[in-house]
């Protein structure tokens, strides 16, 4: 599903030139769970910014569902990202001004599909996430646990290919975390292919492999049996 | 300590540059327009203050009541009343007459000779009440022989080069010779009535011509008194009744009942709108001046709303600054100094460049205005006590809110984030901000458009009468005994067409009066009298609706016939007027009879302002003052003008050649109203303008903020155009909602200013929808390009953000 060839990343600014990825290469499958670790500042959410589509590479290849998507417009990576692609986030980046509803309403209008459509979807999200009773609510009426469900149904109401999450309980308590690591994996489960960017060697306990980044290289290629993978057994 | 405070500031103000600048543009132009409107404005109210006791001198203005015309109000009295107030009024300590040297034509010194325009028979009491400082002679006996002239230092240098040398030398008054008496200063430029030559009026008194000034028959003269104190103007006006009975026998059941009031000396230059026979060398209106004032404040305001809303708006950014401040120990007193030193600053150099450009733009503004403005930072204190308000009001205004604001906040609240009440709040406020501004756009477009189609359909209504390639030459008093020398002599260049003789080259001359029905004795007409020979319609091409032109093969026809208007056949309620007749005081015939012979079509013979006045034509060759000379087609006017002027020394050798361009002279009537809407639509412009700015500050500090919400979109697959589409839509709605409350406003205001006008145009559908749509386009060209960079960022850039 995934295909990285020596991908590079460099920040220039006037006077500083930063290699945030140095020749990284993978691969990730069709429903793998994958998850990417290392200290601050090692490029992993650069890393996940040019998987999802919102950032080109500075260099190297990087074919998403077999196509080389390094080298898109702004438009064609819109349009993949709407199509296959959802977010989470570690600030959850709902919008403050719509409601709950709305808010995980908003890739199904700009996927274009009917209203009663997008009303169906909406509903099965919410209700999938069991925040159904909060979708009047603004985001700033509900806890951070909350916040962060309506922002995975957000992501899956489109049902995409894949879910990047970035430090998604990292602004949870640890109960509030669990909860969504939960939800994660029991989408992994039902096929949804997952990568995400974390501090906490908990979280990684979810994915089935683990790959390590320092200085904007992969040092560790992790194969493991996690937890999700037994649990699926 | 203030040092400290002002290097952070400009720091502050440095790092956002973009803001800064156009803090500043809309500032600075905002405080320039508001001086330029402000030395007018000044000038304006300031006519007459060189009379040290203006507040107690009082023109006397009279209303003539006539039945079927109604009243009217002029400032043209009698001979005796000036004597009669002081006799009858214990509170009239002073008055003055003051009389037009119009039976002068030509004065001369020598090989120098003029004809006079600000010439005037007047009291030597003058000299007292209008306050004229005497250069040159004794001031008690300037005015004191008659036979004398007290000249302006000016004139005095015009004809003897020197104005000391003047004194004791004589001019030539037409064939009377006249001794200067004594050189007075020149008049300033803002006064009402502006003169410069002053004949003692027992000059004019004593000769037998002037018999009539002895008389309260006839009203020629303005009469200024000067009372003990201004409040007694009341105790004057009550007694005025009595006083004209007992003085000309008016009671209200005479035929010609007279009322008479005092206005008081201030408001002669600018409320003088409803007066009709005054001399004056100028008038203003009180209307306009308003409207400047108004757009004045109007325009401050937007630059200061400008500033507060960018002020706003940056304050959710700066919320953070200041509580990081606050954690650091600073108190409530430094932070409002630190914000109130940023708007003291802007300010201040806004100030500066205001001054800059108003000194750049008064030439043009001067050309335009016919004005000598000049900023006078030493010998006018107004100007300088103005500027310092100007500057401490608009530092406190620009500068309250981020002070008193922000240096609230909670530090803990403002660490923490922004609470969404606040950010609400000032969401609001600067929504309405915008939509305020909104209001006074569509407005200003509104009332630029009506004015505009006004002054448009003015200057092409057709005015009846028709000025194009005519001009006019006068000939003086006695001009007319060669008008047939004239005539032949003028025609005999193939390049003119016409000429005619007349009172003056609208047909008509200043004087007004009654005419009876011949068949009744009572029924009258108040009218305009005009004097016109046989080919007078004929040159000014205007049209006849019945009856006959004036026939120069009838003898009979001089003296002895009348043409008339269609407003007078109106105000009679005849059918047919040709072959009734009237009587009046000037015709020649025994029985005062004079035949109505024929009815022209209604023609402006004055400004469109005026509704058209029932006038009488008659034949009256003595009261002829100039021929119209229409020119021939494809005639070259600068030739036919030499060749004008050539002929006049000839035929009159010894008297000034005065060529009016007919065209000029039909543009005078409406010119003052195009100047003062020529600058109106100017300072609309600047108002305009300064929104537009403010609208793209704005929009760029809430593109700005919403910079995290329109990234999470695109992370959401949003496309640049929904996006822009979704920024837009809001901003729209703003201009609709500013619209639905300009536009009704903007319709009354409107409304009002059009009813001053006889002619009018009527607001429509047009001036109410381009406003609005104006407003939109105006919104959406300064939004989109802030919108679509916005949209088009990166979305990672736009989630570092936060």
């Amino acid at each position: 599903m995934i295909k990285a060839v020596n991908l590079s990343k460099v920040f220039r600014t006037d006077e500083v030139e930063t290699t945030a990825l140095n020749k990284v290469s993978f691969e990730i499958k069709k429903g793998e769970f994958v998850a990417i670790m290392g200290p601050s500042g090692c490029g992993k959410s650069t890393l996940l910014n040019i998987l999802g589509l919102l950032d080109n590479p500075s260099d190297g290849e990087y074919y998403f569902l077999e196509k080389e998507v390094s080298k898109f417009s702004e438009k064609q990576r819109a349009n993949t990202r709407k199509h296959n692609i959802g977010f989470v986030f570690q600030n959850f980046n709902l919008i403050d001004e719509l409601n709950v509803n709305e808010n995980v309403e908003l890739p199904l209008i700009y996927l274009g599909l009917s209203s009663s459509e997008r009303k169906k979807r909406v509903e099965s999200a919410l209700e999938q996430m069991q925040i159904m009773h909060r979708r009047k609510h603004f985001p700033l009426q509900l806890s951070g646990g909350q916040q962060q469900r309506v922002a995975v149904a957000r992501a899956v109401v489109a049902n995409p290919h894949l879910i990047l999450a970035d430090e998604p309980t990292g602004n949870l308590d640890s109960a509030h975390g669990e909860e969504v690591m939960n939800l994660l994996a029991s989408l992994n489960q039902n096929g949804t292919t997952i990568i995400m960017v974390t501090h906490s060697q908990r979280d990684a306990e979810y994915a089935q492999r683990i790959i390590r980044l320092f200085d904007g290289q992969i040092i560790n290629e992790n194969i493991k049996a996690g937890k999700t993978e037994m649990n699926a057994i | 300590m203030f040092v400290n405070y002002l290097k952070i500031a400009i720091r502050s103000l440095m790092r956002q540059k973009f803001y800064t600048l156009i803090n500043l543009i809309g500032l600075s132009f905002g405080i320039a327009a508001f001086l330029l409107i402000g030395i007018y404005v000044q000038r304006e109210l300031g006519f007459d203050n060189h009379i040290t006791k203006r507040d107690r001198i009082f023109r006397v203005v009279e209303i003539q009541n006539e039945p079927g015309v109604g009243e009217q109000h002029v400032a043209i009295t009698m001979g005796p009343l000036a004597k009669a107030m002081k006799e009858d009024f214990p509170q009239v300590v002073n008055a003055v007459r003051l009389m037009s040297g119009f039976n002068i034509s030509v004065v001369s010194y020598e090989d120098k000779y003029f004809s006079e325009r600000n010439l005037y028979y007047a009291d030597p009491s003058v000299i007292d009440m209008f306050d004229v400082n005497i250069l040159y002679g004794d001031p008690k006996t300037v005015m004191a022989e008659p036979r004398t002239v007290l000249l302006s230092k000016k004139v005095a240098e015009k004809y003897f080069g020197n104005a000391e040398d003047a004194i004791g030398k004589t001019l030539m008054f037409d064939k009377t010779s006249i001794r200067v008496s004594g050189v007075m200063e020149d008049q300033p430029e803002t006064t009402h009535f502006f003169f410069d030559m002053l004949v003692p009026i027992v000059t004019a008194e004593v000769l037998p011509e002037f018999e009539w000034m002895k008389s309260w028959g006839s009203n020629s003269m303005v009469t200024y008194v000067e009372l003990d104190n201004a409040s007694s103007m009341e105790n004057v006006n009550q007694g005025f009744d009595d006083f004209l009975e007992r003085r000309v026998f008016s009671t209200k059941d005479t035929w010609q009942y007279l009322e008479m009031y005092l206005q008081p000396l201030n408001n002669v230059y600018l409320k003088s709108g409803h007066i009709k026979f005054q001399n004056m060398s100028a008038s203003g209106d009180a209307n306009m001046v308003t409207i400047f004032i108004v757009i004045s404040i109007l325009i401050l305001l937007i630059a200061c709303v400008n500033f507060i809303n960018i002020a706003i708006a940056r304050s959710v950014k700066r919320s953070r600054e200041v509580g990081m401040r606050k954690v650091l120990g600073a108190g409530r007193g430094s932070l409002i100094i630190q914000f109130i030193s940023e708007s003291v600053i802007i300010t201040l150099a806004s100030l500066v460049i205001a001054l800059g450009i108003v000194e750049i733009v008064l030439p043009e503004l001067n050309k335009l205005l016919g004005t000598t403005f000049s900023i006078e930072f030493f010998s006018n204190p107004l100007f300088n006590i103005g500027l310092l308000l100007l500057f401490i009001g608009i530092s406190l205004a620009s500068g309250y809110y981020p002070a008193f604001y922000l240096s609230r906040l909670q530090p803990i609240a403002v660490l923490k984030g922004v609470s969404s009440a606040s950010g609400k709040r000032t969401g609001f406020l600067s929504k309405t901000l915008v939509v305020f501004q909104f209001v006074i756009s569509i407005g200003l477009i509104l009332s630029v458009l009506v004015i505009h189609d006004q002054v448009d359909f003015i200057r092409k209504k057709d005015l009846g009468i028709h000025y194009n390639n005519v001009f006019y030459v006068g000939f003086g008093d006695k001009g007319y005994e060669k008008l047939q020398v004239v005539k032949s002599e003028l025609l005999q260049n193939p390049a003119i067409s016409n000429v005619a003789g007349c009172s003056f080259l609208n047909g008509v001359g200043g004087s007004q009066g009654p005419v009876f029905v011949s068949d009744s004795a009572e029924t009258k007409l108040y009218v305009r009298f005009g004097f016109v020979d046989e080919d007078f319609f004929k040159t000014m091409d205007i049209k006849f609706a019945d009856g006959r032109d004036l026939d120069g093969k009838q003898p009979t026809d001089v003296n002895r016939v009348s043409i008339i208007n269609q407003a007078a056949v109106t105000a009679l309620g005849w059918d047919n007027a040709i072959g009734k007749s009237f009587r009046y005081p000037g015709a020649s015939d025994s029985s005062g009879k004079s035949e109505i012979v024929g009815v022209i079509n209604d023609y402006h013979y004055y400004s469109l302002r005026s509704q058209i006045e029932p006038a009488i034509w008659t034949w009256q060759p003595e009261k002829f003052r100039g021929v119209v000379v229409k020119l021939a087609d494809g005639a070259k006017p600068d030739e036919a003008k030499t060749f004008l002027e050539d002929k006049w020394k000839e035929i009159f050798p010894g008297q000034p050649v005065q060529i009016v361009d007919a065209l000029n002279y039909g543009a005078k009537s409406y010119k003052s109203d195009q100047s003062s809407f020529t600058l109106f639509i100017y300072f609309t412009l600047i108002s305009l303008l300064l929104s537009c700015l403010g609208l793209f500050g704005i929009t760029s500090l809430v593109l700005e903020q919403k910079t995290r919400s329109i990234g999470i979109r695109k992370v959401l697959g949003g496309e640049v155009w929904q996006i822009t589409y979704m920024l837009i839509k809001n901003y729209l709605v703003l201009v609709l909602i500013a619209g639905m409350i300009a536009l009704p406003l903007g319709y009354y205001l409107m409304q009002l200013q059009l009813d001053g006008f006889a002619y009018r145009i009527s607001i429509n559908v047009f001036h109410m929808v381009v406003p609005v749509i104006a407003a939109m386009l105006i919104a959406f060209s300064t939004i989109i390009y802030r919108a679509l960079k916005a949209a088009n960022a990166n979305p990672v850039e736009a989630l570092k953000y936060e």
